[in-house]
């Protein structure tokens, strides 16, 4: 009887645990998650389980718990320091990542509660469940969470309820029976009740529930790639060009106007500009260099290079050295490289190198080999035009505040509910005016012109029908 | 009851006549219902025995490889260009101009590239000569860009070598005094005669033999001598109101058959109002498309062919040049034909295939009594697409037995294949001083030639055309070469020691041919640009017959043998130079629809009642032992109507055993059984063969009109009487619904004087269907109102009598939409993938019937039966009349397939396209991996889904296209116009047979067809309101012949 009594009230302490534990560290991820986007999300994945730039961060305070807190705090600090104090796991890291993820960035501003509010965050985003939609930002998530945590209340004194309950049925039962049997009788323990065939199946198809929810859900995010955002051969900045610059998107994506593809631009496309432009706001020669290096465009002599194609590599290497160097010389008023000039060359020029050659394409010369940000699966057929031109949508619609980004990232999760839901609301523009509108759907059109009649969706044209995409 | 029987129905083959208990009980279950262990008999196939630990191997695999490749989003690249051209943009295709040329096969096209790679053939419009249509071949062509056995740099002895290596051995080898054999097929380039003209001075002993496997000498010769031009003439099959062709397929191979049947098209196209059309009557022994096209057929045997031209030249008032005795029955025939050929005076037209002078004579003097002369026929833009004559290759071949040739250089033919000499070359060539081949893949002649200098692929080439006199072609290169190959013009430059700073332009041709062009006088940019250009260009004689011996003019004699042989040019792979393309080895034989090889057509004769009698007794899919002579060979057969009795036709150019994967060994080579005529000709036929009876079945046997069979007619047994499904409950039948008891409207036809009372029945049974299927559940007259009268209504129009069936559409339609070919294997289990079939279907007298073509392909309906079987809503209706194919959605029921009555819909049994990921899963082709490789991928259209295996599939009225044609509207800001939007079955055909369009646009062609009177729909009585008319076949066959 004794054991029964425990049995139920360790029951009732694990129920509320079990309520409250994902609730506990509430206080201090929401800074977690500030600091983690402005700092680390370049280069890690937000979603802590998958790698991008850098290695994914869920379960790093396990990986370190070897190893006082403060080696950590450390390495996110300064990770090269130590490194080349050879502390072992940052031997480690480096051997292992190093040469695809290059050096992390030093955050020395960073105060320790900072770092323990970002890992409560990592920890909270690793082993948290994914939510069916995820809103855009944190403004409703507080009054969730709580609405939440009410739920989680009720739901543990429903059980508590139940658990009370059922044992009061019992000892009824059990009162009944000894009247009816005498000292025969026996209570059902609660051990006999959780391990009842009833009970057991009601947890597994529970279980099972369960499982298949997230296996959907997780499903349905595969290949999903919101918030992507990898480093690129160049560190090109969209803010520069189209923030501060004003460039005109489709002045470089040109495509986006006339084609499906909005069209990477082609490296001449950059030589409009940067023949004239050759050292950067916030890189100076250090990426600009690497357009001049891909199509043979020889900065010093101001022209392109005859023959480029055949060029030996460390024929290259000479001219753009050179070029940095000039260049370095010339923005610090110097006669001759000092050290730091010299090492500036050799890194800028290891980057050129790094950046246009790989595996596959062991030359300099030839085209940049972007990273796709903006992945859609082969079967669905999107065409800018139709939005661009015929839609006239802005490109931020969909990409977001590309003008802002200094690192550019897929905004929209690119989803079909995503595409679906803006074509059920969207209004067709110039429906009125379009002649192909005009004169195919003549009733639409008739309704417009005569007022009964205010705007047409997408929709209504047939924009959610499965094959104006998949074909 | 015998007239009965023959004349009111119609029929797809033995099977389905004779009512085959296997067949009937297959098309009753509808679906093929073959047990697996059945399927695994004799198959090697190990794939398809699963064991339950293979299941559980396989179950465990697939969840890990999902998991893993589930893990990790790849990086993708995108990797821009360092200098856009131009004239690409990323995404948007470029069209270019251009010529398709293979021997004197001749076509005006225009070549769709992506991102700079050839995807797909098109009909050059501006073309006087080819106009939009094309060929199945020319539309495959495309593929052959990307065959596998292409070589991929020159060899020396088998090995891989160097162009400059390659120079220096041919130029070593060659002076001033060398004895050199050039071997052709017939050139069209006039610049590239120049060339060897060039060639020629160098060298002066150079000997240069022209031939064509399916060669047109005799009839050059006729008419060096009737007109004194060696050339064919110009002929207006338009304007032509009795056409008599003496075994000339001319729609399907004979010379130009694009330009002809475009031409003979326009004169059978019937006009309700005023029903007029030309006459077409075939002598011939073995059905060709051609004689299945044609009002009447006269059956005379190979050997008579001459004589019943003799009979009819006789007939004329001509002179006959030999025997004119004829079967009697043949003989009353043409009677009749001379007749109505005199009352159509200078409207009529009369061709033949004969290889003998003589006979070719007697047709242009019947020609010339008519005054066809300058009507129906002219030699003054005279037609330059046959030139060789096989005595000059036969010239040369002694010369190299006599061992006194240095060099030989094989320019294009397989000269060690597809002639009946190719052994005698193959023993010659070995006592050649050098052999060179210029083959583009690997074939029989590069096998046994020290060097293989390979040109470039059509569609990497320079060069030009003069296909007709005053009408020249230019090819343009659409994409820079693959391999290391160079043009065969460029390679003769530098052989025969051109001046070598021409050399260092990259495309030394290039500039030689514009510069050629600029002489004449021509605008080389717009020549360019529009592919063709009228003018003409000096050029010299090259190849000339005047050191061959003279032609007889008497013609040969009929023999009296019991079976007669006839070869025929397949429309599929032509003399074999096709062979290595799957699409063509995969598009059915149109009259025998058949696949992936050559079948010997038996003749079927009916001997009452139900019964046929086949020659002895062989049935589809038996092999029999061909005897002639020695020469012994084992061949399948398949049981033909319409085929003459006491003869057998087989198609010639299979059995090739030196070619890529997809063609080695399909079927049976041949050409050694061809014997050459009096003068040395070849003649397409044999007499005195002995085939066996059955020794054999073949495994496979892929006779595609069997499958997917919409089902046939059939007598109830209680009465006795036909039955229509409408007027008898499902229950009472017992045979199921959609089973064999059902008076389908399938196929409507009439003879031309029965039109208007066709019509009216026509009329009154659409009507009565109509009140019919207006009691439904259906609000359908909602969704017209609401949908479909809203936007866009698509539809197509087919005209059953401009469809010729020659097969360039459903080419087309596999390049346009990335069908998948699927071997023939496959295809015997009724697996093949096209969208788009052409079926078949015979009527009339069953000893020699007319034949009907009817394109089928899905006919999206607006009551679809599929959408509402599907339990995941996979397919679905657009407010724009598509049945809608969602690929991503489709979790492979196939119920969508079983309730489809009109059998369209296919299903990805295997992945084909890119098995390579899991090569486990690959499928084999002809014991090969097909398609499934980076180059044969190339070949892909981008904007269309390439489909996984697993999935149903159909055709999508070609939406890409669609969706294209409204946004380009939508762009301008204008409204769609009418026949912008072309599905890719109407762009390739050369009749002009397939409309599509806009229902709501009044105004549109497709609305002005479906008015005409003849309009009807497939299967309209089960009220599916499919968006396809057809427009009735009519044919103006003459009963009087049949008397």
């Amino acid at each position: 009887m004794s054991l029964n009594y425990i049995q139920r009230i360790s029951l009732c302490i694990i129920s509320f645990l079990f309520a409250f534990l994902l609730d506990l560290q509430a206080q201090d991820t929401a800074a977690g998650k500030n600091l983690f986007k402005a700092n680390c999300a370049a280069c890690h994945n937000k979603d802590m389980k998958s790698n991008m730039t850098g290695p994914a961060l869920g379960g790093v305070e396990e990986r370190w718990a070897e190893y006082p807190k403060e080696d950590l705090y450390a390495w996110i600090r300064n990770s090269q320091k130590q490194i080349s104090e050879g502390h072992p796991m940052a031997t480690q890291l480096w051997d292992e990542w190093g040469e695809k993820g290059g050096q992390m960035t030093s955050f020395p501003a960073l105060k320790d509660d900072d770092i323990a509010n970002m890992l409560a965050y990592i920890q909270q985003e690793f082993t948290k469940v994914p939510e069916a939609v995820e809103t855009v930002t944190s403004t409703g998530g507080q009054s969730k969470q709580k609405s939440n945590f009410i739920y989680y209340l009720l739901l543990g004194v429903l059980a508590i309820v139940a658990l009370v309950l059922s044992r009061v049925i019992s000892g009824l039962n059990y009162i009944q029976d000894v009247k009816e049997l005498g000292p025969n009788a026996k209570q059902r323990t609660l051990w006999d009740a959780l391990t009842n065939k009833g009970f057991v199946a009601l947890l597994l198809v529970g279980l099972m529930t369960f499982l298949g929810y997230q296996v959907v859900n997780r499903a349905m995010n595969l290949g999903r790639q919101q918030g992507y955002a990898p480093t690129q051969p160049i560190k090109f900045s969209h803010k520069v060009h189209a923030g501060d610059q004003q460039i005109d998107c489709k002045y470089c994506h040109d495509g986006a106007r006339r084609s499906k593809h909005s069209v990477i631009p082609a490296a001449n496309t950059c030589m409009n500009c940067h023949t004239a432009v050759t050292s950067g706001t916030t890189t100076g020669t250090a990426e600009i260099s690497k357009i001049y290096a891909s199509v043979g465009f020889d900065p010093v002599a101001g022209k392109y290079i005859e023959d480029y194609e055949n060029m030996e590599e460390d024929k290259i290497e000479e001219i753009y050295k050179a070029w940095i160097g000039a260049k370095y010389m010339e923005d610090n008023d110097l006669a001759s490289l000092d050290a730091k000039g010299e090492r500036i060359v050799r890194e800028q020029w290891r980057g050129i190198k790094n950046s246009l050659t790989n595996k596959q394409k062991t030359k300099i010369q030839g085209g940049i080999e972007w990273i796709r940000v903006h992945n859609l699966p082969d079967h669905v057929y999107f065409n800018h035009a139709q939005h661009v031109t015929v839609g006239k949508l802005e490109c931020q619609t969909c990409h977001g505040p590309v003008q802002e980004m200094e690192v550019l990232e897929q905004s929209a999760p690119l989803s079909m509910g995503w595409c679906i839901n803006c074509h059920r609301q969207t209004e067709v523009k110039g429906f009125a005016d379009n002649k192909y509108y005009a004169e195919s759907y003549i009733k639409m059109h008739e309704e417009m012109v005569n007022g009964t009649r205010k705007s047409v969706t997408v929709e209504e044209i047939g924009g959610t029908e499965c094959q104006k995409c998949h074909y | 009851m015998k007239d009965n029987q023959q004349k009111d129905q119609t029929w797809i083959g033995l099977k389905d006549i004779s009512k085959d208990p296997e067949y009937i009980a297959e098309v009753h279950s509808e679906f093929r219902d073959v047990p697996i262990s059945k399927l695994l008999v004799g198959h090697q196939n190990e794939s398809l025995t699963t064991s339950r630990r293979d299941f559980l191997k396989i179950l465990g695999f697939s969840v890990t490889a999902a998991s893993i490749a589930a893990c990790d989003a790849p990086v993708r690249r995108a990797i821009p260009y360092v200098h856009r051209p131009e004239e690409i943009v990323p995404g948007v295709p470029t069209y270019y101009a251009s010529t398709y040329v293979d021997g004197g096969d001749y076509c005006s096209i225009l070549v769709k590239t992506r991102e700079g790679r050839p995807i797909k053939i098109e009909g050059n419009s501006m073309s006087p000569i080819t106009g939009q249509g094309t060929s199945a071949r020319a539309q495959a062509h495309v593929l052959s860009l990307y065959d596998l056995s292409r070589f991929r740099q020159p060899l020396i002895d088998g090995a891989k070598s160097s162009w400059q290596e390659v120079d220096q051995l041919i130029v070593s080898k060659l002076n001033s005094g060398s004895k050199i054999g050039i071997i052709s097929r017939t050139i069209l380039s006039p610049t590239f005669k120049k060339i060897l003209a060039e060639f020629k001075t160098k060298y002066p002993n150079t000997q240069i033999a022209m031939y064509d496997p399916f060669s047109a000498a005799a009839q050059l010769a006729a008419n060096e001598k009737s007109y004194g031009i060696r050339a064919i003439p110009n002929y207006h099959f338009d304007q032509a109101e009795v056409i008599v062709s003496f075994n000339a397929d001319f729609l399907g191979t004979w010379i130009s058959p694009v330009e002809y049947s475009a031409d003979y098209i326009k004169n059978r196209k019937v006009d309700p109002k005023n029903p007029k059309m030309s006459w077409h009557v075939q002598i011939e022994n073995n059905m060709s498309l051609t004689g299945s096209n044609a009002d009447n057929r006269i059956l005379v045997k190979p050997s008579e062919q001459d004589a019943a031209i003799a009979y009819l030249c006789n007939a004329l008032g001509g002179t006959p040049l030999g025997s004119t005795s004829v079967n009697p029955e043949a003989a009353k025939a043409l009677d009749r034909v001379a007749t109505k050929l005199k009352a159509a005076g200078s409207k009529s037209l009369i061709v033949s295939a004969s290889n003998n002078m003589a006979a070719q004579l007697m047709v242009n003097q019947m020609n010339d009594i008519l005054g066809n002369l300058g009507t129906t026929l002219d030699m003054n833009t005279p037609s330059y697409q046959k030139q060789g004559d096989e005595r000059s290759l036969k010239k040369l071949i002694s010369d190299m037995e006599a061992g006194s040739m240095d060099a030989v250089f094989v320019l294009d033919g397989n000269p060690a294949f597809d002639n009946p000499w190719a052994g005698a070359f193959k023993t010659a060539a070995e006592k050649v001083g050098l052999m060179v081949s210029l083959a583009t893949a690997s074939d029989e002649t590069a096998e046994l030639s020290q060097v293989v200098a390979p040109k470039h692929h059509l569609l990497e080439s320079w060069g030009d055309a003069e296909p007709k006199k005053g009408f020249l072609s230019l090819i343009q290169p659409t994409i820079s070469p693959l391999f290391d190959t160079r043009q065969a013009e460029t390679s003769l430059l530098k052989w025969s020691g051109a001046a070598p700073e021409i050399f260092e332009d990259d495309q030394p041709y290039y500039n030689y041919l514009k510069q050629n062009w600029l002489q004449a006088g021509l605008d080389w940019d717009t020549s360019v640009h529009d592919g063709i250009a009228q003018g003409s260009i000096p050029s010299a004689e090259v190849f000339s017959t005047k050191a061959l011996p003279d032609l007889s003019t008497q013609s040969s004699t009929p023999l009296n043998a019991d079976l007669e042989l006839q070869f025929y040019e397949s429309i599929n792979i032509g003399s074999g130079q096709h062979a290595n393309n799957p699409w063509l080895q995969e598009m059915p034989d149109p009259v025998m629809r058949t696949v992936w090889g050559n079948y010997l057509s038996v003749p079927v004769t009916w001997s009452g009642g139900m019964d046929y009698d086949s020659f002895n007794d062989l049935k589809d899919g038996d092999f029999a032992e061909l005897t002639l002579g020695e020469n012994n060979k084992t061949v399948t057969v398949m049981n033909q109507f319409g085929q003459m009795p006491g003869t057998v036709g087989i198609a010639l150019g299979y059995g090739r055993r030196s070619v890529g994967a997809a063609g080695i060994n399909i079927g049976t080579n041949l050409y050694d059984m061809m014997t050459e005529g009096q003068d040395g000709l070849f003649q397409y036929f044999v007499a005195d063969v002995k085939l066996s009876g059955k020794v054999g079945k073949e495994k496979d046997i892929p006779a595609v009109q069997y499958h997917h069979s919409m089902g046939v007619t059939d007598i109830d047994p209680k009465t006795g009487k036909k039955v229509n499904v409408d007027e008898i409950t499902a229950p009472s039948i017992k045979k199921g619904y959609q089973g064999s008891l059902v008076d389908r409207s399938i196929i409507r036809r009439a003879n031309l004087e029965d039109v208007e009372t066709f019509i009216e029945e026509l009329h009154e049974e659409r009507a009565k269907f109509e009140k019919l299927n207006s009691k439904t559940l259906y609000p359908y007259e909602e969704y017209k109102e609401n949908y479909y009268e809203q936007g866009h209504h698509w539809g197509l129009a087919i005209d059953l009598n401009a469809c010729i069936g020659c097969g360039a559409c459903t080419v087309s339609c596999m390049a346009e939409n990335n069908v998948p070919v699927v071997g023939k294997r496959e295809v015997e289990r009724h697996h093949e993938m096209a969208w788009l079939r052409i079926d078949r279907y015979f009527y009339g007298d069953v000893n020699n019937p007319n034949t009907v073509y009817q394109p089928l392909m899905c006919q999206h309906c607006d009551n679809a039966p599929c959408e509402n079987v599907c339990p995941v809503a996979a397919t679905n209706h657009s407010s724009e009349g598509l049945n809608q194919m969602t690929y991503n959605r489709c979790i492979g029921t196939r119920y969508c397939a079983n309730n489809c009555p009109y059998k369209v819909r296919r299903f990805n049994w295997l992945d084909y396209t890119t098995a390579d990921l899991f090569p486990i899963n690959q499928p084999k082709l002809n014991g090969e991996i097909f398609g499934n490789d980076d180059l044969t991928r190339m070949v892909l259209n981008p904007d269309v889904t390439v489909r996984s295996r697993g999935v149903i599939e159909k055709c999508s009225f070609c939406v890409q296209r669609i969706q294209d044609g409204k946004l380009t509207a939508k762009k301008e800001g204008r409204a769609l116009k009418d026949g912008e939007i072309k599905s890719a079955c109407q762009t390739a055909c050369p009749t002009g047979a397939i409309v599509f369009g806009d229902f709501n646009n009044e105004e549109s062609e497709l609305v002005k067809n479906i008015h005409n009177g003849l309009t009807y729909q497939v299967l309209e009585e089960i009220n599916v309101r499919p968006s396809v008319n057809y427009s009735a076949k009519i044919i103006n066959r003459d009963h009087k012949l049949d008397a």
